[in-house]
């Protein structure tokens, strides 16, 4: 039994450091250096590159009826490989060599806070 | 009346010279530092950013590389009268520049010009790019990786587009060194490592990559 308790613990240690999460307020600095240039500081789609010749509108992260539509999945590949892997604008670039896989679900846990929904589920 | 000739012919010969970069790099690093020129701009490679943090730390654009990255006629001029280059505050995202860059006296600009561009990377490959308006910088310019989203340049009928928190890249053939755009693609942590522009290696051929850079290099000053 004593084995067994020490097995569970030292596993849970393990993946600690393995997959510890990205700190809630690393994931906001990473939400404001390089995601609010088009999506705005409080992520409603208004960041200073949306002038009025900006083609597209960058998604409202605050308007929970849109943002329910997407699954945590679907973020996390518009995020890593940019708009056309979803079918939308190019204006989102694909962010896979710049960002961590690691800040990448971070910041999909922080549009979650920002839309206050849980989005589609699988 | 030749010894005259002769004369005038050597004075404009030595005024042309000294106009044509001959000032002291030496000197413009006294001038650079006595001014306070390095409170916002690191002149020491390489980079030194590791962290967003660091990245913001930073009060201006680092010059390290300057001799690789400008155009020495473009920086003479800009430093006796500078003019914004961003549309934005550095490091931010909310204030607009306030265009407030010192100006540097005639007498400073030319050897502070000629240290600036005494600061050079091996990282960047002389002559390998040639400006040229060509379709395919330009489709990836504004279509498959939008850089005008963050970027400013002029379109049709002289027009300035393009996103506000980079860099402006109106007359950016007369700012850049053309081969110094391509190096900055392609060398995404040499030059400043830590950016809000996204890393395009792996996604962007070098093919692309010649393209977009022959493409912002042609961008010429407006008529």
């Amino acid at each position: 039994m004593r084995t067994l308790i020490t097995t569970f613990a030292s596993a849970a240690l393990a993946s600690c450091f393995v997959t510890a999460p990205v700190a809630a307020a690393d994931t906001q600095q990473v939400f404001e250096f390089y995601c609010t240039q088009c999506h705005g500081p409080g992520g409603k789609g208004d960041g200073p590159n949306v002038t009025k010749d900006f083609p597209v509108s960058p998604r409202n992260f605050t308007n929970a009826e849109e943002m329910n539509k997407l699954s945590d999945a679907d973020m996390k590949n518009v995020i890593m490989d940019g708009g056309p892997s979803a079918s939308k604008s190019p204006m989102m670039p694909p962010w896979s060599k710049t960002l961590t896989e690691e800040q990448v679900d971070g910041l999909v846990k922080h549009l979650r806070v920002l839309c206050q929904c849980e989005g589609k589920q699988g | 009346m030749k010894s005259i000739t002769t004369m005038a012919l050597g004075a404009a010969f030595l005024i042309a010279a000294v106009s044509q970069g001959q000032a002291d790099p030496a000197e413009g690093k006294a001038v650079f530092e006595a001014g306070g020129c390095g409170d916002c701009h690191y002149t020491e490679g390489p980079a030194r950013e590791q962290t967003i943090e660091d990245q913001l730390s930073k009060k201006g654009p680092e010059l390290w590389y300057a001799g690789s990255k400008f155009q020495e006629a473009w920086l003479a001029a800009w430093l006796v009268d500078p003019k914004p280059i961003r549309p934005l505050k550095y490091n931010s995202l909310k204030e607009d520049n306030p265009g407030d860059h010192p100006k540097l006296a005639d007498a400073d600009a030319a050897p502070v010009t000629e240290f600036l561009m005494s600061l050079t990377s091996d990282e960047v490959e002389s002559g390998a790019v040639k400006p040229k308006k060509n379709p395919k910088g330009r489709q990836i310019f504004t279509k498959k990786m939008p850089c005008n989203g963050c970027h400013e340049y002029t379109g049709r009928k002289k027009k300035i587009l393009g996103g506000r928190s980079g860099p402006s890249l109106v007359e950016a053939g007369v700012r850049l060194n053309p081969d110094w755009i391509l190096a900055y693609l392609q060398k995404p942590t040499v030059f400043k490592p830590v950016k809000m522009m996204p890393v395009f290696v792996g996604l962007l051929s070098d093919k692309d990559m010649m393209n977009v850079a022959r493409y912002v290099a042609s961008f010429e000053p407006k008529e």
